[in-house]
C-alpha cells in the first residue's frame, strides 16, 4: 500500500449514501432538465429544490419537526393545523431500495423497500427531526411496514383506514380515525387543532389545490404546452416542500404556460400520442417510464397516481364551518373518491380512467405496475378488460426501480407509441 | 364574464336566504295587499293563516273535495276536483321540487331555525342508513291518509270529526298564522274525540316540529306528504336535476351538505335524473359539486346551473389569498 | 428508381434488406453481430450493397430496428423490432391470407404479436429476461447433444419413442438435465423433439397473453428448424405460416417502413413546400398512404 493510500480518509456510511443519492438524483435531473428542449423558465424552481435537497444536502424544514406521512390518505390539512409540517415519506431511490432490500423480502414493493431503506439511513432530508410516521393501513406491505420502522426507533402511528370506501360502516370507521388522529396529533406537536387554524389550514391546502388544477386542465389543450415529466416534478416537490411557497411557485408556472397556451406553443413533437398513466406512483428520481416515454416521442397529459393527480385533485367541501363538519369534510376527502387499489372494488378507478382519456383527449394509457405490489398487479386484469371494451389501447408494463432492463422497457413503450401512431392515421 | 360563468359562481346561500324571504313575504303577507294565488299552490302557504295569506296550499281544499258523499264525488258535478288537480300540476310543473326549497314557508322557517343552530355552534345530527330506511316511509303514509280518510268521510265509514286530517296535525297550521300574531290554532279542540285526537296530535307534532329542526336540517321534509306527492309527478316537470355519472369521482360531496341526507346523488352514477323522493331541490349539492358538469339544473332541457370547479373554489373562498 | 434498406440488429446476428419502389427484394444478408456491433452491422451492410451493384448514396430512405437501432448514426428513422416484424409478416403474409398473429423466436428472447385486420399491431407480449425458448437454448441443446443446430429437424423426425420430457425453466439449468437425460440413456432424437415441444409450450403461453387468432406466422432465426415447426403446430393445433427467409421479415419490416415514410415525406413536402421539418427518428409507420 502506498503512502498516500494509506492516508486517505475512506468514506462514511453516510457520506457514502450521500453521494449515491447524490449521484442518482443528479443522473435523473441532467436528464429532466438537459434531454428535453423549451423547459418552462418558472420550473427552474422545481429542479433547483431537487438539486438543493438531494445533491446539495439542504434540509427542506431545518427545525422544524417533521410529521412523515407514508399514504397520499393522511389529511395534511390536520397535521398543518396542529403546526406540524406533513412529509410524504415514500421513496423513489434505487439506493435506498438497495438498503431495504437487505432487511425486506425479496419479491416485495420497489417502493416500500426504498422508503424503508431512507429511513434506516442516517442521512435523508428529513434525519434531522421526524416527530412521528404516521403509517395507514393500505396495502399489506405498507400496513408490516410499520412494524420495522417501530424496531428502527421511529415513532409510528397506526391511522386505521378501511377495506372497504361504499359503506356506511367503512365511512364512520375512517370518519372516527380521523377525530381521533385529529386529537392525537395535536398532542403530540403540543398545538391542539383549533376551529380557526383548521379553516385556515382548509383554505391554503386549497390554494394549493386550486394551483394544480390550473395547470393541470391546462393539458387538456391541443397542442400540449408542457410536459408530462415537469409535472411529476412539480407534484413531486408537494412531498417535501414548504406549502405556500409551492403554491406560488405553481402558480408562476400557470401564468408562463397559459401564456405558451396563447401562443399555441407545442412542448412535444408534431404527432406525439397523448399518454394517460397509471398506476404505481413514479416517485422522484424515479421517473424511468414517464421519461422513457417522453424521449420515445410521446406526451403524458394526464396521470391517474398517488404521487401526482391523486394527491391534489379531490377538494374539501363543507357546509358549517365547525370543528365537527370540517374534521368529517376532510374525512370524507380523503377517503369517497380516492381510487387506491387497495379498496376491495375498482370501479371508481376504472371510470376515472375512461373520463381521463376521454377529456383530456388521450390515445392510450400506460399502467405501471411495480413487481412485487400485488394491488396493482392484480386490478391490471380488471382494468385491461374494462379498456378493451371502451377500445382504449393500454400497455403494461412490470418493473422496479433498478437501472438494468432499460432496453427492454424502451422497445415495449416504443412499439406502443408506434402503434398508437399508426391508430391514429387510421382515425 | 358571460351569463353561464356568472350563474354558475352564484353563492347559493345568498341567493337562495334572499329569494326564500321574499317568497315567505309574498306567501304569508300577501293577503294583506290582496294578492290571491288561489287554492292549488304546491306548497304549504297555509289556509289557516287568514290574515296574510296569498293563495291556499292545495293539501286544503283536496281534503275537503275528497270528503264529498260519494254521490257527489263519483258524478259530473265531482269534475271540478280534476280542476283543482290540474291546476296545481301547472303550478308544480314550472319549478318541481324547488318549491320546496326555495318557496315553502315552512321550508324557509326550518332553514332559518338552522340558521340558530349555527350561530350558537352546535352541531346537526343525522339518521343512520337504518334509520333513514325506515322512517322513509311515513311520508307515503301520511300522504295516503290524506287521501283515503277523507273519502272514508265520503263514504260515511267515519264522522266529519276527522275532517282535513292532515292539516289537523300539520305544524304550518300552527305555525304560519303566528306571523301575523294568530295564535287561534294553538289549542286542543275537545269538541269530539276525533278532533281531540287530531288537534293534539297537531300539537306534539308542533313541538316535534320546533326541537327536531333545530337538530336536524330540514327535520320535517323527510315526513312531508307534500313532498311524496310531488314526487310522483315529478317526471312531469319542465325543471330537472340531472346527474353526469362519467364526471362524478364519488367523493360524496354533495350527500355531505345535502340535508335530507339522500346518497343516491353521490353513489349512483348510472341514473341521469337524479331527483329523488326527498329531494328540496335546493340545489346545495349542484354548489358543492367541485367535478365540472356532473350535476346540472335543466329546464325545458337547457342547462341552468351546473357544478363547475371554478364556481366550488369560488365558495369555498378560494379566490383569493387572505 | 428508389431503394431502401431495413438493418435489424439482433443481439445474435444482424438482418439486412435492401428493397425497391415496387417492394421486391433485391439483396438480404445475415452477419454475426459479434462485439463490435456498429463496426460489423456496416461492414455487412456494405458487403451486401455491394454485391447487388449499389452505393450508400442510391438508398433513399435507411431504416434500422432491433436491440442495437440507435447505434446507427446515419439511419433516416429507428423503429421497434415489434413494429416492423408486424410490417413484415403482414406484407409476406400477403399471399396466404391475412395475418393476425405472429409468433416471433429470436437469438434471445422470444415475441407473440397480434394484428387487426389492417395489420396494425393491437396487442405485444415479450419474454426478454431469459432465454429459455429462444434461439440461445436451441445452440447449447446442439452443442451439449453434437450436433449442428441444422441438424435439430431432421433429428426431430426421426425420434421413435416418447419424446423426453425437458422441464427446466432456465436455459443453464436445462443444459444439466439435458446431460442427465443423456446419461440416462435417452436418444438423442427424443431429447431433441423433448427440447422442442417444451419451448412450444412455453412459447405458446407467452403468445397467450396476446391472443391467438388465424392466420398465425412463425418467424426468427428459428423458424428454419423443422422440428421446432411441427412442435408448435402440435402444441397449438394449428397450421402455422413460415415465410422463405424467416429471419429477415423483420428487416424486410424496416425496409418497407422506411419505403412508406418517404413516400409520406414526399407528399408533405408536396403539399407544404420543401420547407417542412420533417420529424425524424419517430415518424409515421406501417399505415398504406398513397
Amino acid at each position: 500500500m502506498t503512502v498516500e493510500q494509506h492516508q486517505r480518509e475512506i468514506e462514511t456510511a453516510q457520506h457514502r449514501h450521500a453521494r449515491h443519492q447524490g449521484m442518482e438524483a443528479g443522473e435523473v435531473l441532467d436528464t429532466v432538465e438537459k434531454a428535453f428542449a423549451g423547459n418552462p423558465q418558472n420550473m427552474q424552481y422545481f429542479y433547483d429544490l431537487f438539486r438543493d435537497v438531494y445533491c446539495n444536502g439542504i434540509k427542506p424544514h431545518p427545525g422544524k419537526e417533521m410529521i412523515g406521512t407514508m399514504c397520499v390518505q393522511i389529511p395534511d390539512e390536520i397535521i398543518h393545523a396542529a403546526g406540524g409540517v406533513p412529509v410524504r415519506m415514500c421513496n423513489g431511490f434505487y439506493t435506498d431500495e438497495e438498503i431495504g432490500g437487505e432487511f425486506m423480502p425479496a419479491k416485495s414493493c420497489s417502493l416500500v423497500k426504498a422508503s424503508l431503506g431512507m429511513l434506516k439511513s442516517e442521512t435523508n432530508p428529513y434525519s434531522d427531526g421526524i416527530k412521528v410516521i404516521v403509517n395507514p393501513t393500505t396495502c399489506d406491505q405498507k400496513k408490516k411496514a410499520a412494524g420495522m420502522m417501530r424496531e428502527m426507533g421511529y415513532n409510528v402511528y397506526d391511522m386505521e383506514l378501511p377495506p372497504v370506501k361504499e359503506s356506511e360502516e367503512g365511512r364512520e370507521y375512517w370518519r372516527r380515525s380521523v377525530r381521533k388522529f385529529t386529537h392525537e396529533v395535536g398532542k403530540l406537536t403540543g398545538k391542539k387543532v383549533s376551529r380557526k387554524g383548521l379553516k385556515q389550514t382548509i383554505k391554503t391546502v386549497g390554494l394549493a389545490q386550486r394551483a394544480y388544477h390550473r395547470l393541470n386542465n391546462l393539458r387538456k389543450q391541443t397542442p400540449v404546452p408542457i410536459l408530462g415529466k415537469d409535472i411529476f416534478m412539480v407534484t413531486n416537490a408537494y412531498f417535501f416542500d414548504d406549502l405556500e411557497r409551492w403554491t406560488a411557485a405553481t402558480e408562476a408556472l400557470c401564468e408562463e404556460i397559459e401564456a405558451r397556451v396563447a401562443a399555441g406553443h407545442n412542448a412535444a413533437g408534431r404527432r406525439s400520442p397523448r399518454i394517460v398513466f397509471t398506476g404505481s406512483p413514479p416517485v422522484f428520481p424515479n421517473l424511468k417510464l414517464p421519461l422513457m416515454i417522453e424521449q420515445a416521442d410521446g406526451v403524458i397529459v394526464a396521470d391517474e397516481t398517488c404521487s401526482s393527480n391523486r394527491l391534489l385533485n379531490d377538494m374539501v367541501s363543507v357546509d358549517e364551518w365547525f370543528m365537527y363538519d370540517m374534521v368529517d369534510a376532510i374525512a370524507d376527502r380523503y377517503l369517497k373518491s380516492c381510487t387506491c387499489p387497495i379498496f376491495t372494488m375498482n370501479d371508481d378507478r376504472i371510470r376515472r380512467l375512461i373520463e381521463l382519456y376521454r377529456s383530456f383527449n388521450a390515445d392510450g394509457i400506460v399502467y405501471q405496475a411495480f413487481a412485487g405490489c400485488s394491488v396493482y398487479e392484480m386490478e391490471q386484469r380488471s382494468v385491461a378488460k374494462a379498456m378493451e371494451k371502451e377500445g382504449i389501447p393500454m400497455l403494461y408494463i412490470e418493473t422496479d426501480y433498478s437501472p438494468s432492463h432499460s432496453g427492454q422497457l424502451l422497445t415495449r413503450i416504443e412499439a406502443f407509441m408506434e402503434s398508437l401512431k399508426a391508430r391514429g392515421r387510421h382515425k | 364574464m358571460n351569463i353561464k360563468t356568472y350563474i354558475d359562481r352564484i353563492d347559493l346561500r345568498r341567493f337562495r336566504f334572499w329569494f326564500q324571504l321574499a317568497t315567505f313575504a309574498l306567501l304569508v303577507y300577501g293577503g294583506r295587499l290582496a294578492i290571491d294565488l288561489g287554492n292549488s299552490l304546491p306548497t304549504f302557504s297555509c289556509g289557516y293563516n287568514k290574515k296574510g295569506q296569498a293563495g291556499v296550499c292545495y293539501l286544503l281544499p283536496l281534503q275537503h273535495q275528497l270528503a264529498e258523499p260519494w254521490s257527489q264525488l263519483f258524478s259530473p258535478a265531482g269534475l271540478g276536483v280534476l280542476g283543482g288537480f290540474a291546476l296545481f300540476l301547472l303550478w308544480f310543473v314550472v319549478l318541481n321540487k324547488a318549491w320546496c326549497g326555495f318557496i315553502c314557508p315552512l321550508g324557509t322557517i326550518q332553514d332559518w331555525i338552522t340558521s340558530l343552530r349555527k350561530m350558537l355552534g352546535i352541531r346537526y345530527s343525522t339518521y343512520s342508513d337504518e334509520q333513514f330506511k325506515k322512517l322513509s316511509l311515513i311520508k307515503y303514509v301520511l300522504l295516503l291518509a290524506l287521501i283515503f280518510m277523507p273519502l272514508a268521510i265520503g263514504g260515511q265509514f267515519l264522522s266529519h270529526d276527522w275532517a282535513t286530517p292532515y292539516c289537523q296535525i300539520c305544524p304550518a297550521r300552527m305555525i304560519i298564522p303566528v306571523f301575523n300574531g294568530d295564535f287561534s290554532q294553538w289549542m286542543v279542540d275537545f269538541s269530539s274525540t276525533g278532533k281531540m285526537v287530531l288537534t293534539a296530535l297537531g300539537m306534539f307534532i308542533t313541538g316535534l316540529f320546533l326541537i327536531g329542526s333545530f337538530l336536524k336540517k330540514r327535520f320535517f321534509c323527510f315526513f312531508c306528504p307534500m313532498g311524496a306527492f310531488h314526487y310522483i309527478f315529478s317526471k312531469l316537470s319542465l325543471f330537472k336535476l340531472k346527474k353526469e355519472g362519467s364526471k362524478c369521482t364519488v367523493c360524496g360531496d354533495c350527500y355531505r351538505v345535502c340535508d335530507l341526507q339522500i346518497k343516491p346523488i353521490a353513489d349512483n352514477v348510472v341514473k341521469k335524473d337524479i331527483l329523488m323522493d326527498d329531494c328540496i331541490l335546493c340545489l346545495k349539492c349542484v354548489a358543492a359539486c367541485p367535478e365540472q358538469g356532473a350535476l346540472r339544473v335543466e329546464l325545458l332541457g337547457k342547462t341552468v346551473f351546473e357544478s363547475t370547479k371554478d364556481g366550488f373554489v369560488k365558495r369555498m373562498g378560494l379566490e383569493k389569498k387572505e | 428508381m428508389d431503394y431502401f434498406a431495413g438493418i435489424d440488429i439482433g443481439s445474435t446476428a444482424v438482418k439486412i434488406v435492401v428493397i425497391d419502389e415496387d417492394r421486391q427484394v433485391i439483396g438480404n444478408k445475415t452477419a454475426a453481430t459479434g462485439a463490435l456491433v456498429y463496426k460489423n452491422a456496416q461492414t455487412a451492410f456494405m458487403n451486401l450493397l455491394g454485391e447487388i451493384g449499389l452505393e450508400r448514396k442510391h438508398i433513399s430512405y435507411l431504416t434500422t430496428t432491433g436491440y442495437g437501432r440507435k447505434l446507427f448514426p446515419d439511419a433516416d428513422e429507428t423503429i421497434s423490432e415489434i413494429t416492423a416484424n408486424a410490417v413484415g409478416a403482414r406484407e409476406v403474409g400477403k399471399p396466404f391470407g391475412t395475418i393476425r398473429t405472429i409468433i416471433n423466436i429470436g437469438g434471445q428472447d422470444s415475441k407473440g404479436i397480434s394484428l387487426d385486420e389492417n395489420g396494425n399491431v393491437t396487442n405485444f407480449a415479450m419474454n426478454d429476461r431469459c432465454a429459455a425458448g429462444t434461439g440461445r437454448f436451441l445452440d447449447m441443446a446442439a452443442r451439449n447433444l453434437e450436433i449442428e443446430v441444422s441438424d435439430l429437424g431432421p433429428f426431430h423426425f426421426k425420434a421413435q419413442g416418447t419424446p423426453a420430457a425437458v422441464n427446466a425453466t432456465c436455459a443453464v439449468f436445462a443444459e444439466s438435465e439435458i446431460i442427465g437425460l443423456l446419461g440416462n440413456g435417452h436418444e438423442r432424437e427424443e431429447i431433441v423433439q423433448g427440447i422442442h415441444f417444451s419451448i412450444a409450450k412455453r412459447t405458446i403461453r407467452l403468445v397467450k397473453r396476446v391472443g391467438i387468432e388465424e392466420l398465425i406466422y412463425f418467424d426468427g432465426g428459428p423458424a428454419l428448424n423443422t422440428g421446432l415447426v411441427a412442435a408448435l403446430e402440435d402444441e397449438l393445433g394449428r397450421r402455422l405460416v413460415i415465410p422463405p427467409l424467416p429471419q429477415i421479415t423483420t428487416a424486410y419490416g424496416a425496409a418497407i417502413i422506411g419505403l412508406e415514410s418517404h413516400g409520406f415525406e414526399k407528399q408533405e413536402r408536396a403539399e407544404v413546400g420543401e420547407a417542412v421539418v420533417v420529424f425524424s427518428g419517430h415518424g409515421c409507420q406501417g399505415c398504406s398512404c398513397g
